[in-house]
């Protein structure tokens, strides 16, 4: 499960892109998990991210945001919010640390930024994971403006095709490029997916169709 | 009576052609790029890795999209491909394990060891097992410890070998991840000899590589991969360390 790693970017886009994640180990602290996983949401959302899922049943695109709330599996599974600013992420990273819930949290994002956020709420940082990018036959990849949105969907739910196609329905005024965005952010089960930096890479690559 | 596999009835993602109605909605959203047109829409069975896209995106107009549990080997297409599926030896919904993002409790990475993930097939291109086998065999013969709960490590025949068994070796899915440890000076032989090895797949790979935070900060993995110019890109994922109990004999 590397959902949230390999998001590829200018520095500049990845700056309003930061995830985090919430999860118990399994068979060690997961029973009776789901109340801690709920608060863990109830707390992001009064910083206002962009979005929020829970692998196993959806994210606020596929379903409404109480629906995910009520149904947060009892012994444990996976919940993410998504932040289009850093401010804001680090928000509730604070509040988080000060509410001390006793499960694992990821933060992915600038690791300098991240760090940084971490020293301030108090936090030194355990482990940290690397993507050292893309190795192999990487002549079969599509552009990079596809592929900075297609891999905000770790999963791969999202194709490179269909950001084609959306990009090609925004540029002949047949769709807006909210719409587009929700199609393909419902995708995304774990509601990683990041509808405002992808409104604004399908923004730019309608433009160059 | 005879057996799906004898009739040949093997796919679980199909396409009914007295339904299909052509309208071409279905074909951008298939992440391998496997549905295609003739008289109706058909479905390449060989390119399909099950992920059910096609059918969870619900564009079809007439629900003329049919999933069908497969036979092994090609049930395990969707248990690699479709997130939602829960992999028997995991417990976890997706491809992988909880790696390092649970560490702090689990104490799977120790100090003095690395942790990497080989992502095959992401983004995009999906992989077929004979390339996972070529590199899975290339790391065993340098000692490193696949993670024994990983969904690949459980194809394997012998993880001392890294051999995949053979039955699999052409089922292709959207992804598949080999994790493994090793201890810290084994590095640049591996991501030398990964760097050799990824350049002989017909596939992409996603390469990621976790280590513990030292007390005063630093990373010790830095000094390895500016060392060998190996590129790491600006944003990753930081472990807060904040689940408990923590794991005795960590950092």
């Amino acid at each position: 499960m590397t959902h949230t790693l390999h998001r590829s970017g200018t520095k500049e886009s990845l700056s309003g892109d930061y995830i985090l994640l919430y999860m118990p180990a399994f068979g060690i602290n997961s029973a009776d998990s789901g109340p801690k996983l709920r608060k863990f949401l109830e707390i992001t959302l009064r910083h206002n991210p962009v979005n929020i899922g829970d692998t196993r049943r959806g994210n606020k695109y596929s379903l409404d945001v109480q629906n995910i709330l009520d149904n947060v599996k009892k012994d444990g599974t996976v919940v993410h919010a998504v932040f289009d600013n850093e401010k804001a992420a680090a928000a509730a990273l604070k509040e988080l640390k000060e509410a001390d819930l006793g499960l694992s949290l990821v933060v992915s994002g600038i690791f300098d930024r991240v760090k940084e956020h971490c020293q301030k709420a108090g936090i030194h940082r355990h482990a940290v994971t690397y993507s050292l990018g893309i190795w192999g036959k990487t002549e079969k990849l599509p552009p990079e403006q596809s592929l900075d949105i297609v891999t905000m969907c770790g999963h791969g739910m999202i194709s490179a095709s269909l950001v084609d196609s959306l990009a090609e329905e925004v540029k002949a005024g047949r769709k807006k490029v909210e719409d587009a965005v929700r199609e393909m952010a419902r995708l995304c089960d774990c509601g990683i997916f990041n509808p405002v930096r992808a409104a604004k890479l399908l923004t730019a690559l309608a433009g160059t169709k | 009576m005879k057996s799906k596999k004898e009739r040949g009835e093997i796919a679980v993602m199909k396409i009914d052609p007295d339904v299909c109605i052509a309208c071409e909605v279905c074909l951008p959203y298939c992440p391998m790029g496997a549905i295609s047109m003739d008289d109706v829409a058909v479905i390449d069975q060989d390119e399909c890795v099950d992920c059910g896209v096609c059918l969870k995106s619900g564009v079809c107009p007439v629900d003329c999209i049919i999933y069908e549990p497969a036979l092994w080997p090609r049930a395990l297409r969707a248990d690699f491909s479709n997130p939602a599926t829960e992999h028997k030896t995991t417990g976890l919904p997706g491809r992988g394990t909880e790696e390092v993002k649970t560490n702090e409790v689990t104490g799977r990475l120790k100090p003095g060891w690395l942790a990497m993930g080989i992502e095959f097939g992401r983004p995009v291109t999906g992989a077929r097992f004979r390339d996972v086998d070529k590199v899975s065999r290339a790391l065993a013969k340098l000692g490193v410890k696949f993670e024994p709960k990983n969904p690949v490590t459980f194809l394997m025949e012998d993880p001392s070998t890294g051999k995949i068994q053979p039955d699999v070796l052409n089922e292709k899915v959207l992804s598949a991840i080999i994790e493994c440890v090793f201890p810290r000076e084994k590095a640049p032989e591996v991501l030398k000899t990964l760097q050799k090895v990824t350049r002989e797949i017909d596939t992409v790979c996603s390469v990621e590589m976790a280590d513990l935070v030292e007390p005063d900060e630093r990373v010790p993995m830095d000094k390895i991969l500016a060392d060998l110019g190996i590129f790491y890109r600006i944003n990753g994922k930081t472990n807060t360390g904040l689940g408990r109990p923590k794991f005795k004999g960590g950092n």
